[in-house]
């Protein structure tokens, strides 16, 4: 919950008013000391002073009280004087003299004569231990002898020492006394309450925040401690808020824990639901077979609304009856049962269902005496059943049925699912029914398909042998096997002859559509020349380009790769165009061009003739079309040559088409590939 | 020298009066006959140099006819051409695989027919 970055006050802590201290007295003993130097120094200055003018004195006295003693050479006050010179500590040597001869002299034990002496050479004078004065005696304006006095600087020194060690002492009292103080200070004003701050803080850091933090104190630790009670209390109040929003936190993830848990046992079941409705969805698109179908609707049916068996029926209207298709789980004596009395329609669930056209729920089959079959139903261990219709466009198809073995109604859920299930179950059965249908279509359109070939065939025979019987006979008079002709006869049977071909043309023609269209026109692939495919339609329209006068331009390279086709289809479209462009011009030129490339074949025919309208370029190639033009009026065709022999280049995998300007001449083209190992469509 | 004898087995009467009047007309000796089971027994009689047989014939059509004639060894030497209005596909085929060694498709030119007989007859 709470987790305290730290939990022991540091050490160190503690040597916060040890430092203040340390400092403390490195200042104030640096400050006794630079005083105490300077006292020393001044000290040092007045005693040497002090010890000068003592000499001075000592002097003055003995320019006062000598010279008569001496003038009376009276020796013993003069040594009397000396003594009392003396007295004071500080002279350790005095010596009278007159001129050479000694008068007096005194030395202070201890005094070690070899130092006075050294001490005397001008060199050393004053500033060693010793100090001395000599001077001369007077009376009335005579010399009377000459005194010189040493002085020891001994005496000054000792104060000196002695005033240094004083100072010393002092100076160590006096920081004694500094550094308790500060210790005591700063233990009381500061340690004391930051410790008192720390525990508050450490307190605060464990969680305790209920503790008042002590801010009695108004100096800065004071506000400090204010503002540390003032952030305990801000994190108690947040503390506060915080397992407030954690409590409800908690509890909110306790009821979507709860929610979840729901919504996922929802979805798992949505999930079966959508699993069972997919492979139903499944089994109705994919399957055929309306029996596999039924049984995998039911299974799912049974197992999603948890009961125990089910089954559906096919509504058969001729008899008004149901009839089982399809069972789970049922014994074997209620099938045979179900199968012999068959469902009649109001009759059981299935077939109240059927008259409702509503979902029909039996809670209890104890509590119908009169419910059919009643015994073996309750013999097999059901008790609630559920049925619902199987509609489809407002027609009933059939009755799906669930039973389970728990007596009670049946949740709204389940009624629905069920629905869901019929809906499927119903679709099914359509399929299937539509499916029987298109089969019996089917075939009867095969015998269709094949009785109108078979008309075709015999019509072409029908028609052809009185063809074959007037051409004949035509001919034969014409080849003069029955005599001389007449001239006029003659042209008179050359027109039957053209007339009788036409006709046989128009036959032909007729028959290879609808040959194209019962898909009983096969090309019979073979290897061909293109060069003698355009030779052999050359010869057969080189009369008719003649007899109009029209040039015939022939463009064919004489290398051209050898082909693979319907040969025979092939000159059949060649010879279409060819015979348009010169049946279709009245002078100038018609031109056969021939190129190869990329593996086709492209074949031109261009005339000078009427030209077609866009209209009519649109059209030309459909059944029985010709443009419809005047200059086309009068002229002999079908109209079915373009369109066959459009078919014809594309079950070749070749493209037909035309370019033309109205009043100067059409090119038809097509082209195909060179080698065609199978026939398109 | 002997003329050579075709066979003309045919159920439509005027063409078969086309067939006669060309072929005599071109010297040839004409047997005639009108059914499947006519032909092949004239066949076996008359021993034709050539057969001309329709293919739709009462009785047994021309392919079997065409069938039994090629079965015989006395007779399988004879051409036959086959002659026949039916243009479906296929039916080409089934000619040939009955044996015949020519086939014409009708309305024949009488002038073409006798091209293909002549090439059988020289």
């Amino acid at each position: 919950m709470y987790n305290a970055s730290s939990s022991k006050p540091s050490p160190r802590v503690s040597s916060i008013s040890r430092r203040f201290s340390y400092a403390l007295i490195g200042v104030v003993t640096l400050l006794l000391i630079t005083f105490a130097a300077v006292g020393i120094l001044f000290e040092i200055t007045t005693i040497q002073s002090e010890l000068e003018t003592r000499l001075d004195n000592a002097m003055k006295l003995a320019q006062i009280s000598l010279p008569t003693p001496l003038w009376n050479m009276d020796n013993d006050v003069v040594k009397d004087f000396v003594e009392a010179l003396f007295l004071d500590e500080s002279i350790v040597y005095t010596k009278i003299s007159w001129g050479d001869q000694v008068i007096t002299k005194k030395k202070r034990p201890g005094v070690q004569l070899q130092q006075l002496e050294s001490a005397m050479s001008p060199t050393l004078l004053n500033d060693s231990e010793f100090i001395f004065k000599s001077s001369d005696i007077h009376f009335e304006e005579s010399k009377v002898g000459k005194i010189l006095i040493v002085m020891s600087r001994e005496s000054v020194r000792k104060q000196v020492f002695l005033l240094i060690y004083g100072i010393i002492a002092l100076t160590v009292l006096i920081i004694a006394a500094i550094w308790l103080t500060s210790i005591v200070i700063t233990k009381r004003y500061i340690s004391h309450p930051l410790l008192k701050l720390q525990e508050s803080a450490s307190l605060i850091a464990h969680g305790d925040l209920d503790t008042f933090v002590d801010k009695s104190s108004s100096d800065e630790i004071g506000i400090l401690a204010q503002h540390l009670d003032g952030m305990r209390g801000s994190i108690k109040q947040l503390f506060e808020e915080l397992r407030e929003s954690k409590e409800k936190l908690e509890e909110h993830s306790r009821t979507l824990e709860q929610k979840v848990k729901v919504r996922t046992r929802e979805l798992a079941r949505s999930v079966e639901e959508l699993k069972a409705l997919g492979e139903v969805s499944q089994a109705v698109s994919s399957t055929l077979d309306l029996q596999t179908v039924l049984a995998t609707i039911v299974a799912h049916a049974v197992e999603l609304s948890g009961t125990e068996s089910g089954a559906i029926y096919e509504f058969d209207e001729t008899v008004e009856q149901f009839q089982l298709r399809a069972t789970h789980r049922m014994s074997e004596e209620l099938t045979r049962a179900i199968r012999e009395a068959g469902v009649k329609l109001g009759e059981t669930a299935v077939g109240r269902a059927g008259v409702s056209r509503e979902a029909v729920q039996v809670p209890d089959i104890l509590e119908e005496p009169t419910y059919p079959l009643r015994e073996i139903i309750v013999r097999d261990g059901f008790r609630a059943l559920l049925a619902v219709p199987l509609v489809r466009e407002d027609k009933l198809i059939g009755g799906l049925v669930v039973r389970r073995r728990a007596p009670g109604q049946f949740q709204k859920k389940t009624v629905e699912l069920l629905q869901t299930f019929a809906t499927q179950s119903a679709l099914a059965i359509q399929n299937a029914r539509l499916f029987r249908e298109i089969e019996e279509k089917g075939r009867e359109l095969e015998i269709a398909s094949k009785h109108k070939s078979e008309f075709l065939a015999n019509m072409s025979h029908e028609l052809r042998t009185p063809l074959n019987a007037i051409l004949g006979y035509t001919e034969l008079i014409l080849d003069k096997i029955y005599g001389e002709v007449p001239e006029r006869i003659q042209e008179v049977l050359e027109r039957l002859e053209k007339n009788g071909r036409h006709l046989l043309g128009l036959i032909n023609n007729v028959l290879d559509l609808s040959k194209i269209e019962a898909g009983q026109l096969t090309l019979s692939l073979s290897e061909y020349s293109m060069n003698e495919v355009v030779q052999a339609v050359l010869t057969s329209v080189e009369a008719l380009a003649a007899e109009k006068k029209l040039e015939l331009k022939v463009m064919v390279p004489t290398d051209l790769a050898t082909g693979k086709g319907d040969e025979q289809r092939i000159v059949q479209v060649l010879l279409n165009f060819l015979g348009n462009a010169i049946k279709f011009t009245e002078e100038g030129e018609v031109t056969v061009e021939v190129t190869a490339s990329n593996e086709t074949f492209l074949v031109s025919v261009s005339d000078t003739g009427p030209g077609l309208s866009e209209a009519d370029q649109n059209k030309i190639f459909e059944d029985f079309q010709q443009a419809d033009s005047s200059s086309t009026r009068g002229k002999d065709g079908t109209g079915l040559g373009l369109s066959i022999a459009k078919r014809i280049i594309e079950m070749h995998g070749g493209h037909i088409w035309v370019e033309s300007t109205l009043g100067k001449g059409s090119t038809f083209w097509f082209k195909l590939p060179i080698r065609v190992e199978r026939q398109r469509g | 020298m002997m003329n050579k004898t075709i066979l003309v087995i045919e159920d439509h009467e005027d063409n078969r009066r086309i067939m006669r009047d060309l072929l005599t007309s071109s010297g040839y000796e004409v047997i005639e006959a009108v059914t499947g089971e006519e032909g092949v027994t004239a066949a076996g009689t008359h021993h034709p140099d050539l057969i001309l047989m329709d293919v739709q014939l009462p009785g047994i059509d021309g392919y079997e006819a065409t069938r039994l004639i090629k079965a015989n060894p006395n007779l399988q030497s004879i051409p036959i051409i086959v002659v026949t209005s039916y243009a479906l596909s296929g039916d080409d085929v089934k000619a040939f695989e009955a044996g015949c060694d020519a086939y014409v498709t009708k309305p024949y030119s009488p002038r073409e027919l006798l091209a293909r007989i002549r090439k059988f007859l020289p």
